[in-house]
């Protein structure tokens, strides 16, 4: 059994939501509304989150590129999406949503180019 | 002669400005940087435009579909040029601009303000002990880390519970410094249940509620901070102080509207701190119009993206000699903190779309328009509100008619 306590954040009320995973049976309390209840069971079976970050680029006008994935990772996997982009350098140009490195820390998901950044 | 020209190149001037120029308006866009994008520019989380878009981009790709139409759109624009002086005359009005080219007299018939909002500092809190290096606004931190891959320092107290500093809270954490204090003097954060989510409790961000930095210690580099407790009303509790060592402090006092770059006299709102606005943006000054940021510090870019269309649109009426008639003047009631606009005054049939900041957190509670005398107009329900949430109502025009004055408050439902 899995308890987890979030703040729901599909509108400015913002329950704490205390939620019980037992498998796949989930029981959410604190909700307001049916809203907060798809909520707290999405976050605790299936917890995701778009990461945003930067790498370093070479020869374009600034020093970093904004980056981040194309869709959203499972959130126990944010700092190993970081971690793989520690080391990663590009060289300019890049256009936006082009893929700088695939399947980023084996999530099944890719790094892409948040804008264009031109050679300098 | 120009049709219109639009100062400040963020979304808000940028969404302006292509609305304009889609019209088949001769538009200008004046901006102080080096490139289009204003402030999503360091912006790189995502979550901007899910109205505006219908999904969730991050700040660049927000301003990159902007900068895109312009550029399509052949929009004319002045990068790296800064406005020295405006001139109001009867015939038309002139922008006085230094540029890399030389000074730039530009002759237009309108002027869109979108010059933005700016971070409260130190001195307003009257943050106290010396002034050693080490100590950054979050918007200065954000553009370190995201634009040039600097980081502020490893141990980081940050003052404040508002949306940015809990974003730049992320961002420091995610790339790797040794240890992060959040303080802020409320009983809660102030920002979005979204943010205290995903930025702060997601990665277990220490912070403490009732708390403020009393004064900065360091020589040269920060070495600490003095913290301590304060009541309900702010005031520090005897013996609660506190030296906590940190080399950073992050400053994220919350945003201002950014009326010290106004170059000409127009009537202020003392809530908003921005200029006074009629429902189509305009200001006191006829034909000069304020949207975005500068008006009211909005929550959404979404938001501030409406008023330049909002805005664009009244352009267009003051361009084709629009009707006015006697404003009617729209005030905050009881628990409304400010609100946006503040006077209806065009000759038109669209309703008024009326941006309010809630003074209390309330739950089912009806924001009502009254007149004068206290007669309930109308009313809008809404299941929840706090002042972290701006609030949006679009009052139809039928209830306004044939009156000077209402007020908008939120009562219990």
């Amino acid at each position: 059994m899995q308890r987890i306590e979030l703040l729901c954040t599909r509108c400015p009320r913002g329950c704490l939501l205390r939620v019980t995973a037992t498998g796949s049976r989930v029981a959410v309390e604190g909700n307001e509304c049916p809203v907060g209840e798809k909520h707290g069971a999405e976050e605790a079976l299936n917890p995701r989150r778009t990461v945003s970050t930067t790498v370093r680029i070479i020869g374009a006008r600034l020093p970093r590129l904004p980056v981040r994935t194309s869709e959203p990772v499972l959130k126990n996997r944010v700092r190993d999406v970081v971690a793989a982009l520690k080391n990663i350098a590009v060289e300019a140009p890049v256009k936006a949503g082009q893929v700088i490195l695939k399947n980023v820390a084996d999530t099944g998901v890719d790094i892409i180019a948040e804008r264009d950044m031109e050679r300098a | 002669m120009r049709d219109a020209t639009v100062i400040g190149g963020g979304p808000s001037g940028l969404a302006a400005a292509v609305w304009l120029a889609e019209k088949g308006y001769d538009v200008a866009v004046v901006e102080v940087m080096g490139e289009l994008g204003g402030m999503l520019t360091q912006c790189i989380h995502d979550g901007f435009g899910t109205r505006v878009f219908g999904e969730a981009l991050s700040g660049p790709e927000f301003s990159e579909r902007l900068v895109k139409k312009a550029r399509l759109l052949g929009l004319r624009t002045f990068l790296n040029t800064y406005v020295k002086e405006v001139r109001i005359g009867k015939e038309f009005k002139e922008v006085v601009a230094v540029s890399p080219a030389g000074v730039q007299r530009l002759q237009t018939r309108v002027i869109v303000y979108a010059i933005g909002c700016r971070e409260r500092n130190g001195f307003e809190i009257r943050l106290g002990g010396a002034r050693p290096a080490g100590v950054y606004t979050a918007g200065m931190v954000q553009r370190l880390v995201n634009l040039y891959g600097v980081l502020p320092g490893r141990r980081i107290v940050i003052m404040g519970g508002g949306d940015v500093g809990m974003i730049v809270a992320r961002h420091l954490h995610l790339e790797g410094v040794e240890s992060i204090l959040m303080v802020f003097p409320e009983a809660g954060f102030a920002g979005l249940p979204r943010n205290v989510q995903q930025c702060i409790l997601d990665f277990g961000i220490p912070f403490r509620p009732r708390t403020v930095v009393k004064k900065v210690i360091g020589k040269e580099r920060v070495e600490g901070v003095v913290l301590t407790r304060v009541d309900e009303k702010w005031n520090p509790v005897e013996g609660t102080e506190e030296f906590h060592a940190c080399d950073t402090v992050v400053l994220a006092l919350g945003l201002v509207p950014y009326t010290g770059e106004l170059k000409l006299g127009v009537r202020m709102d003392p809530a908003t701190r921005g200029p006074e606005v009629n429902e189509f943006f305009e200001t006191s000054v006829q034909g000069v119009f304020a949207v975005g940021n500068l008006v009211q510090v909005f929550d959404y870019v979404d938001d501030a993206f409406e008023t330049a269309c909002i805005a664009a649109r009244g352009v267009e009426k003051y361009l084709n000699s629009g009707l006015k008639t006697a404003p009617i003047r729209l005030s905050p009631g009881e628990n409304v903190r400010m609100l946006t606009p503040q006077r209806v005054e065009w000759v038109d049939d669209a309703d008024v779309p009326v941006f309010l900041r809630p003074a209390v957190e309330k739950a089912n509670v009806r924001i009502v328009v009254r007149n004068r005398e206290g007669r309930v107009l109308g009313g809008f329900f809404k299941r929840y509100v706090r002042p972290s949430t701006l609030e949006r109502i679009e009052v139809p025009r039928s209830m306004l008619s044939n009156l000077q004055e209402v007020s908008i408050d939120i009562a219990e439902d």
